[in-house]
């Protein structure tokens, strides 16, 4: 589903990414994690096609597709999601509309008919009780307002409504309380399926309690040092970065 | 100044003089009982003259191009129903009175008789025989010797519109006057010079639109007046939309005159015309006055629009609102000038003024121009002007949603407009409007 192969990037003329590889094949969930610096939420950024970066190196195939010639609204057709470690605040644009602008723009990307506001509603009916976000938040501008956690929970409902292929999880449990971080967990692990992919990006392996993951990488100065299963999470989380990093430099694990 | 003259001979004296604007005269035959007051209007345009860009009030908005034209005053073609769809706002329930070309059209106006309260008709039908329209309101607010376009309008109006409110009524219906000009065969410039008396006498309560469009693809000169008196506690809304076409000047000036404890807001929609410059000036006669007047200018390639205001508090505990937003794209060009004078006796003012723009492209222009002048030491009186282009963040946010750059975009630019046409109290017509808006950023 996704290839990732040899990325570099720079940003401002300094190089983030290095050669970074990974792939990922439909149904997989994998874990990026890294220090801060280390790269991960530039990763996240290039693959949702923020403009802010300028790659030098290597590619991404997207199902078939060469995802870095795409715009980011035809990443989104194609089915690709990037859950905003920050999301962005829209004053004057109320989240019933937002959505329902972006799921219909999907949509017609799929070739599948529009909705309308009463269709729509009912459409997401579910999705909204499943994040346990309150209805009037639909009349509320996009994020405007809102708290981490509904924040954040409004980007897990956005992701349920879109019905991506490939999400990308960008530090969402950044900032959030453990009943939050459950009902977020949850509505990720209610989207899990054979055909959809995710990957985690997160600096501590608390979230991966919830979401378990199939693979962990280990992102350090801009490329995948380490992979393996979920263990490696478990023993960064005893031992932190730092016995890598010893390693890297010894070239203790050459 | 100098003496008075006497104002039958300077009709005569008049007619010696080559007009500033060729193809328009003045012609004191067809003025009746209003002669000497047009006269006089029309006289103190001829001394001002075309105003050029040295004048400080016209810095910004090159209109002496107006001098190389040849403009007529067309007859009342006709304009089929179907053109005016847009204009009429589609099935707002409305009572509407229309002009062509200055003219009035019966064909394209409802009925209007049988509102409980209201007196609508046409300038000319409510001059003959009404005194009192002719020593107490005609004219008595304009000033031509400040505002040139004005005593042009006054000398060169060929109909116009007379509204009465009666003391205590409300019209739940919104009154509009609809004002088309059309292209002239053959390639000049057409000229109207739309006029409106409005009153609203005391705790009347109305909604007025004043919607300028333009019909067949020629060039236009509208030139408006428009003078509005409130009685005391009476209650207006003003909705003023300029949708006329690329090849169109438009200069209005608006003149309110507020008695105390009145109400006014107004609400100035831009999306037309190659030149809009609207002069808006209230005056604040009296205590416990609100007024609110806002604008939303969208405009892109080489339009340019000049909203000048002016608000004089005169007396104490009163409160005015002014927001005006402009969004300039292409080459275009905004101006803002917001004069508030906050008089010596007006204590307890409340005055708030902000002017916000934002440019989608690199070449479009903002002139902003806040100008308070306050001699009353207990009042609160804030201005605020931004310049910016769109936020970025935002709109990365809804691309990445699927939502595509210029959708994106123009939700941003709704968004930031929203927030003066969700203040208008006719939902019919915001709607509409904000169909414009979009129609106007290329999206649907």
């Amino acid at each position: 589903m996704l290839r990732i192969d040899q990325l570099k990037a720079d940003v401002e003329n300094k190089q983030i990414l290095k050669g970074l590889s990974l792939e990922v094949k439909p149904g997989e969930v994998h874990a990026i994690m890294g220090p801060n610096g280390s790269g991960k939420s530039t990763l996240a950024s290039i693959l949702a096609g923020r403009d802010a970066y300028e790659i030098t190196g290597g590619s991404v195939d997207f199902d078939g597709q060469d995802l870095l010639e795409m715009a980011p609204d035809e990443r989104a057709h194609a089915g690709l999601f990037l859950a905003f470690q920050y999301p962005v605040e829209i004053p004057g644009v109320s989240n019933a509309y937002f959505l329902r602008q972006a799921l219909n723009s999907v949509r017609k990307a799929r070739g599948e008919a529009e909705l309308d506001s009463l269709q729509f509603m009912n459409f997401i009916k579910e999705k909204i009780k499943m994040l346990e976000l309150d209805q009037t938040m639909l009349q509320r501008s996009v994020n405007e307002g809102f708290s981490g956690g509904e924040k954040k929970r409004n980007e897990i409902f956005q992701m349920a409504v879109l019905e991506p292929k490939l999400c990308i999880l960008d530090e969402t449990d950044s900032g959030l309380d453990i009943d939050a971080l459950k009902t977020v967990a949850d509505g990720v692990n209610a989207l899990r399926s054979p055909e959809r992919s995710f990957v985690v990006i997160t600096h501590y392996q608390r979230l991966l309690n919830y979401i378990v993951p199939d693979f962990v990488h280990i992102l350090m100065e801009g490329r995948i040092v380490r992979s393996g299963g979920r263990e490696l999470a478990l023993e960064l989380e005893e031992k932190g970065y730092g016995w890598i990093e010893e390693e890297l430099a010894t070239g203790g694990r050459a | 100044m100098a003496e008075p003259k006497d104002p039958k001979d300077m009709a005569t004296s008049l007619k010696s003089n080559s007009a500033p604007l060729a193809g328009l005269e003045f012609d004191p035959s067809a003025c009746g009982v209003l002669t000497a007051v047009r006269a006089e209007a029309y006289q103190a345009f001829l001394d001002r003259g075309v105003p050029t860009t040295k004048d400080e009030e016209y810095k910004y908005t090159p209109v002496t191009d107006l001098a190389d034209r040849y403009f007529v005053q067309g007859g009342p073609v006709p304009v089929p129903e179907s053109a005016i769809t847009e204009w009429i706002y589609g099935d707002l329930d409305q009572i509407r009175i229309v002009f062509v070309n200055g003219h009035f059209s019966e064909e394209l106006t409802t009925s209007l008789r049988g509102v409980e309260g209201l007196e609508i008709r046409t300038l000319s039908c409510a001059l003959g025989g009404r005194q009192e329209i002719i020593e107490d309101l005609f004219g008595k607010l304009v000033k031509p010797q400040q505002f040139p376009f004005a005593g042009l309008n006054t000398g060169t109006f060929k109909e116009g519109t007379y509204i009465r409110i009666s003391a205590n009524t409300k019209i739940e219906k919104p009154i509009h006057i609809l004002n088309i000009a059309t292209a002239d065969a053959n390639g000049a410039t057409q000229y109207v010079a739309p006029r409106t008396l409005v009153v609203v006498e005391g705790g009347a309560d109305a909604t007025l639109i004043e919607t300028f469009a333009t019909y067949g693809d020629g060039p236009s000169f509208t030139n408006a007046v428009t003078e509005i008196h409130i009685e005391p506690n009476g209650h207006l809304q003003l909705v003023k939309v300029q949708q006329e076409g690329l090849k169109s000047h438009h200069i209005a000036n608006t003149e309110v005159h507020q008695a105390p404890d009145s109400a006014f807001n107004h609400y100035s929609v831009t999306f037309g015309g190659k030149l809009t410059r609207n002069d808006l000036n209230v005056f604040l006669d009296g205590q416990n006055i609100h007024t609110r007047m806002d604008g939303i200018v969208v405009i892109d390639g080489e339009q340019l629009a000049d909203n000048h205001t002016r608000l004089d508090h005169a007396y104490a505990n009163c409160n005015s609102f002014e927001v005006y937003k402009h969004v300039l794209g292409g080459e275009s060009t905004g101006v803002f000038n917001g004069k508030i004078f906050v008089h010596q006796d007006a204590q307890k003012t409340d005055a708030k003024q902000t002017n916000n723009t934002i440019l989608l492209s690199g070449k479009a222009t903002m002139n902003s121009k806040p100008q308070l002048e306050i001699f009353a030491d207990d009042v609160k009186c804030t201005h605020g002007a931004t310049v910016g282009y769109l936020d970025r963040d935002p709109v990365f946010y809804m691309q990445a949603r699927g939502i595509p750059k210029a959708q994106a975009e123009a939700l941003m630019v709704y968004a930031f407009a929203a927030e003066v046409l969700e203040k208008i109290t006719v939902p019919g017509l915001v709607e509409s409007l904000e169909a414009m808006l979009f129609a106007k950023l290329n999206v649907q």
